[in-house]
């Protein structure tokens, strides 16, 4: 074997390896809050997770590529070493996947995008010193995390405050859910088909203005508003029930929206998260086509469809049974608190995704389920899990950045 | 494994239902007790009284599990010492009626003719009243559904209102009964005169502590 064929296995292995962690890890927090709830079954949520984890990360997942790529180290450093960037991407995945896999087992709440992100660091300071880190971006990714969660809990208060109003305040909240669940289906639809269609088929070759894309999502939201109408009018509701029978069926309703926030969630964390595993590969790839390192390389097809596919068998091998422990647990969250929050979080998400800023799924949904407790919607929160998340904030980055520094100099004394 | 699931703590609300549970199994035993004193029934009023002691002993069991699971990192959608505030409120009702079963057993008392109307008529609003603050408690799930506003609100506010009328009735009854035992002037003994005094004072307590649980779900609405 050749030491090009012998890097890009080792790179995919690192990849498939990444991926299968990023499922594990991560599909528990995404889906967590829909099985709590009692929405979901382990099962079923396992099912949801892997198609819509799998449509995010193909569809969507190609932007924050180029951020964990080529955003913060100055490529042109490898110019004259460009294997040492193939390396040190290798260095990075392990790193990352390795760290991922104590925190699985330790049950600490971190990110995969903070590993990779580390993992890029370490290698990079090591290969071209502290010069070589492009450290506005890496501020950017980092002041990234912290707003992040801020931003989900902003938009999963609102939303939750606008549900307690609109529904919940009511006399009759369940009339009032019925009559609002087309226009939240609308709305979830719309935002989905868009981040689909809007430069995410890129990899179908489907390029479509915005104009045109919203114009798709737009029907795409029209056509499940009529289905949800349709569907709502046979949602029974009798005049003689009290507050707290209506409240009981309204969280019924909820349950259907929620299934979708389900979906929602486990998309947008497919669209983030899968460039965290197929980042560097692709890095790893174009490198080795014509042993440059170009500024721009696209993403290929299949590197996506790997990270996906691998996304979704960690999380069927490992995350099965990290749910399978959740669902056995009596989580005090209801469907209609559960929604608030998933679509909160899945929205900022998706919208980070987009603009190609890498930021944690995890730490955003924690965010989101602290918005709607600061909205009076929960019985009570454990407040530890801030703590938690501090704490992996600060030792994630020193960890997988030590790890790929060491992995790198490895390389570096048998390759090189 | 654990996950971001862990943040959703136990919810202290579901455990105080059940501390009202016990409050509310306590408090249906006075009824009994009286009863049991007219029909001069001593055996009866000795059960009845232990079943009511072994009733509060289970609150406080109750209470206190609530209590070492309340940590500083819990957050509630209302004031910690106000969740507490309500918790003591329950305590004090079954406190207050094992404090009259103690009572009622010290001797073998009888119940004087000329008080049982008034008697019967403010053991019958006692309970009635401690039935209103039992009802406001399983009013809290709906509450918290609502987030303690719109319509579940009103209708709490509503109830506390009542609630507070019927306490006030309640030292009415109370102040007519003492009256009435008074009045009996050296018919009755010092010592009769002074166990029933205290159990007067004792029953308008249970109304007085159940008021207690509507002012604190006003403060919970009103944040």
């Amino acid at each position: 074997m050749d030491l090009d064929t012998f890097l890009l296995s080792l790179a995919v292995i690192a990849c498939i390896y990444m991926a299968c962690n990023i499922g594990a890890n991560d599909v528990a927090n995404a889906m967590g809050t829909s099985v709590g709830s009692k929405t979901l079954t382990f099962r079923q949520a396992i099912m949801v997770a892997a198609v819509a984890e799998f449509i995010g990360a193909f569809f969507v997942g190609g932007h924050v590529s180029d951020t964990i790529r080529k955003g913060m180290l100055d490529p042109t450093v490898f110019e004259s070493v460009p294997y040492h960037l193939i390396y040190g991407m290798i260095s990075a995945l392990i790193a990352a996947a390795l760290w991922l896999h104590i925190a699985s087992y330790l049950g600490w709440p971190v990110s995969t995008t903070h590993s990779i992100v580390g993992g890029v660091v370490g290698f990079g300071v090591i290969a071209g010193g502290m010069d070589v880190i492009n450290w506005g971006k890496v501020g950017q990714v980092v002041l990234s995390w912290v707003v992040s969660p801020v931003m989900g809990g902003f938009f999963s208060f609102l939303v939750f405050k606008f549900i307690s109003k609109s529904v919940f305040s009511k006399r009759t909240p369940l009339v009032h859910a019925k009559n609002l669940l087309p226009y939240m289906v609308f709305f979830v639809f719309v935002i989905l088909s868009n981040a689909m269609v809007y430069k995410g088929l890129k990899n179908l070759h489907l390029d479509l203005s915005f104009g045109q894309a919203l114009a798709i999502s737009l029907i795409v939201g029209a056509l499940a508003f009529i289905v949800a109408k349709f569907l709502a009018k046979k949602i029974p509701y009798n005049d003689s029930w009290n507050l707290q029978k209506q409240f009981h069926e309204t969280e019924n309703v909820f349950k259907y929206l929620q299934i979708l926030t389900a979906f929602y969630v486990a998309f947008a964390h497919g669209s983030n998260d899968v460039a965290n595993a197929v980042g560097p590969l692709a890095a790893v790839v174009a490198i080795l086509k014509d042993g440059q390192v170009h500024m721009k390389v696209g993403m290929p097809t299949w590197i996506l469809g790997l990270g996906g596919g691998f996304i979704v068998f960690g999380l069927m091998i490992w995350g099965a049974k990290v749910m399978a422990t959740i669902g056995e647990k009596i989580t005090e969250i209801t469907p209609s608190r559960g929604f608030a929050a998933e679509f909160g979080a899945a929205t900022v998400v998706l919208i980070c995704s987009k603009m190609g800023l890498p930021i944690s799924t995890t730490h955003t949904l924690v965010g989101s389920v602290i918005g709607v407790g600061l909205a009076r919607g929960l019985p009570t929160l454990n407040l530890d899990i801030i703590k938690m998340i501090v704490i992996s904030w600060l030792s994630t980055i020193p960890f997988t950045a030590g790890i790929a520094m060491v992995c790198f100099k490895t390389f570096l004394f048998f390759l090189a | 494994m654990r996950s971001i699931l862990s943040m959703f703590a136990k919810s202290p609300f579901k455990p105080l239902a059940s501390h009202m549970d016990k409050v509310r199994a306590c408090v249906e035993e006075i009824k009994p007790l009286f009863d049991a004193l007219e029909g001069r029934d001593y055996d009866a009023v000795q059960k009845t009284s232990e079943l009511i002691v072994k009733l509060e002993h289970e609150a406080d069991n109750i209470k206190d599990n609530i209590r070492s699971h309340m940590r500083q990192s819990i957050f509630l959608p209302v004031d910690k010492k106000d969740f507490m505030h309500l918790l003591s409120a329950q305590d004090d009702i079954a406190d207050a009626v094992e404090d009259l079963a103690v009572l009622l057993r010290i001797k073998n008392l009888g119940v004087p003719e000329e008080i049982k109307p008034a008697l019967h008529e403010l053991v019958n609003h006692i309970v009635k009243t401690a039935h209103l603050g039992c009802d406001l408690i399983y009013e809290l799930e709906a509450l918290l559904e609502a987030s303690f506003g719109g319509a579940e609100a009103e209708k709490v506010e509503k109830a506390a209102q009542e609630l507070a009328t019927a306490e006030w009735e309640a030292d009415r009854k109370q102040f007519k009964l003492a009256q009435k035992l008074f009045a009996l002037g050296n018919d009755l003994s010092a010592a009769d005169l002074l166990l029933w005094n205290e159990t007067i004072k004792k029953l308008g307590a249970v109304a007085d502590k159940t008021e207690q649980i509507g002012k604190t779900l006003r403060i919970f609405l009103s944040q």
